[in-house]
């Protein structure tokens, strides 16, 4: 197991009292695998990532939890706990490349960058080689050319190749995706999460893509987990959870996706489309029982009293999820 | 029936580069009309056009039969039947008024009590899940995803007859971009609105579009009625955007 976060809690103080942004979240991702993490804006899927990395906001704290990564053990409610992995043993793409490139340098001044970090000692010329091999390797167009431009120059799918470049030089442990392709064309999307999966299968590192798009996850990940409100519902193997969900808000999400192939209505104005109504509960304050009762089209009585545990789903090893109807009387 | 845009020949050029070479297409009133392809290829640079925003070096549109002119009395006419929904929501929304100022901004435009101006929002509001006290935040304390229903919302006050939205669900998430869609659909039915609507998911723009064209390059390269548009598509860009679409695909039951 290279990957295993433990217990996970984040609070968020605000003017009008703290937010729980997650509340025991554990993960853990196989090596060489990648790990879907879905959930709404709001989920607190992005704030698993910047704990792991350490770049939470002033106004956040952790208050519990636990990282292995490389079989090293982070205990991560301290302050920079994995400042030591960053650029070595994590690495991260953002949603918005120009967050991890800086416009004053060049690609190749920051493609170096790294390498002085990661190679230390090596002399200019073997890190330009690396760095245009690295270019090269993500499919990057006339690498040369590209080590003396600016980020301004290139487009979003070539930034955010630069970016899986950089990742793929730190050879990291641990690569965190978060929303790599929601600003990036359906096309490009496509080439950017196949250049992702070859940095993968190269390094063999585990990778956590955090998104809002079931298509991507059941496209291109191995496993999947599934959080909502700032806890996990439900976790498993993508096809284990997509033939099976074992949480009502997993098969509503799933209902939610429109594929390309749907039935169509010949008058347009006729389809329509699935939703789950209702909104996410109050970070401040939890409502007991299922954090997921107030949206939910099967839940009953003693949901609104009982917090459920993680209950297998079917007979997949690794498959479960928190719902009380999984629950064996 | 006047159509409600009729584009003939449009070009424009920048620089060295055609962002539009020589596009012609027609909507009918009443349908939505779907624009597809990726960026650069000309699509919110047409949108702009429409609205007026940018000069075309050649070619006509005409916007309910009328044909398109500049300047500033002109665009403000314009602005009480054709509204954009911009792809950056922040592109429409001031950073520095309270939304309250925006909304009634619209209700001055169309010479209306604030009163009835804010009646009619609340039940906008309400249909895009924006909790009413959204209106006294500034763009900056809102989120990205309630900034784009804003926006919407305050194109759909203007009880325009025609509506082009950039982008509309991006980055939303599935179950508001179906609130927000839903809601689309439903003026639609209700006021008889002309909708155009641009972007590169084709898995929704098949379901509410009667006709789209597909661009690249500043060009329409095919278009149609989308089931036979989507359906067997002849040209080969058409069929890699559709190849592109990440699916969910059927699992086998037994396995």
């Amino acid at each position: 197991m290279a990957i295993s976060l433990r217990d996970l809690s984040v609070d968020y103080s605000l003017q009008q009292g703290t937010a729980h942004a997650l509340r025991g979240v554990s993960l853990d991702i196989k090596k060489g695998e990648m790990l879907g993490l879905v959930g709404e804006s709001g989920s607190g899927k992005s704030t698993v990532a910047f704990a792991l990395m350490g770049l939470l906001a002033n106004n956040a704290r952790v208050t519990l939890g636990t990282a292995t990564i490389d079989g090293k053990n982070f205990d991560l409610t301290k302050r920079n706990a994995t400042a030591a992995l960053r650029g070595r043993g994590m690495a991260m793409i953002f949603q918005d490349p120009m967050l991890s490139l800086n416009p004053v340098f060049t690609i190749g001044t920051q493609l170096g960058e790294v390498l002085r970090r990661r190679a230390p000692g090596s002399d200019r010329k073997t890190r330009v080689a690396m760095a245009e091999d690295a270019l090269a390797k993500v499919k990057l167009s006339n690498p040369a050319r590209r080590m003396n431009q600016y980020p301004h120059e290139l487009s979003g799918g070539m930034r955010q190749r630069v970016v899986i470049a950089m990742a793929l030089l730190s050879e990291p442990a641990l690569l965190i995706a978060d929303e790599p392709t929601t600003a990036l064309d359906v096309t490009v999307e496509a080439q950017i999460m196949r250049e992702i999966i070859g940095l993968r299968d190269r390094v063999g590192c585990a990778v956590l893509l955090i998104t809002h798009s079931l298509g991507l996850v059941t496209e291109y990940c191995d496993a999947i987990s599934v959080l909502y409100a700032g806890e996990k519902l439900e976790s498993g193997t993508v096809k284990a959870v997509q033939r099976q969900p074992g949480h009502p808000y997993t098969r509503m999400l799933f209902d939610c996706e429109v594929p390309i192939d749907r039935e169509r209505h010949a008058d347009a104005s006729q389809n329509s489309f699935t939703v789950i109504s209702g909104d996410l509960p109050d970070p401040r304050r939890r409502p007991p029982g299922c954090i997921f009762n107030g949206r939910c089209d099967v839940s009953f009585a003693e949901c609104a009293v009982v917090n459920p545990g993680d209950y297998p789903v079917g007979d997949d090893a690794g498959h479960s999820a928190r719902c009380l109807r999984l629950a064996t009387p | 029936m006047t159509d409600a845009i009729a584009i003939s020949n449009a070009q424009l050029r920048f620089g060295e580069t055609a962002a539009l070479d020589g596009v012609s297409l027609t909507i009918p009133q009443g349908t939505c009309f779907g624009i597809v392809g990726e960026s650069g290829s000309g699509k919110t640079t047409l949108m702009r056009a429409v609205l007026g925003l940018q000069k075309l070096d050649q070619g006509e549109i005409r916007i309910l039969g009328k044909p398109l002119v500049h300047g500033r009395a002109a665009l403000r006419e314009r602005a009480s039947f054709i509204q954009p929904i911009f792809q950056d929501p922040a592109a429409s929304l001031s950073p520095r008024s309270r939304i309250r100022t925006l909304m009634n901004e619209v209700g001055t435009v169309l010479r209306e009590p604030h009163a009835a101006t804010h009646e009619r929002l609340a039940v906008i509001l309400g249909r895009l899940s924006l909790p009413p006290g959204v209106i006294d935040k500034y763009p900056h304390e809102i989120s990205g995803g309630q900034a784009r229903r804003v926006a919407i919302a305050r194109a759909l006050l203007m009880k325009p007859s025609i509506l082009i939205a950039d982008e509309p669900t991006a980055g939303l998430d599935v179950s508001v971009q179906g609130d927000l869609l839903n809601l689309l659909q439903d003026i639609r039915r209700s006021q008889n609105i002309t909708l155009v609507v641009i972007s590169h998911n084709l898995a929704i723009m098949r379901l509410i579009a009667e006709n789209a064209v597909v661009m690249r390059a500043g060009n329409v390269i095919e278009g149609g009625e989308v089931g036979s548009l989507f359906g067997s598509p002849q040209e080969v860009y058409t069929r890699d955007l559709l190849a592109a679409w990440p699916s969910i695909r059927a699992v086998n039951t037994k396995g």
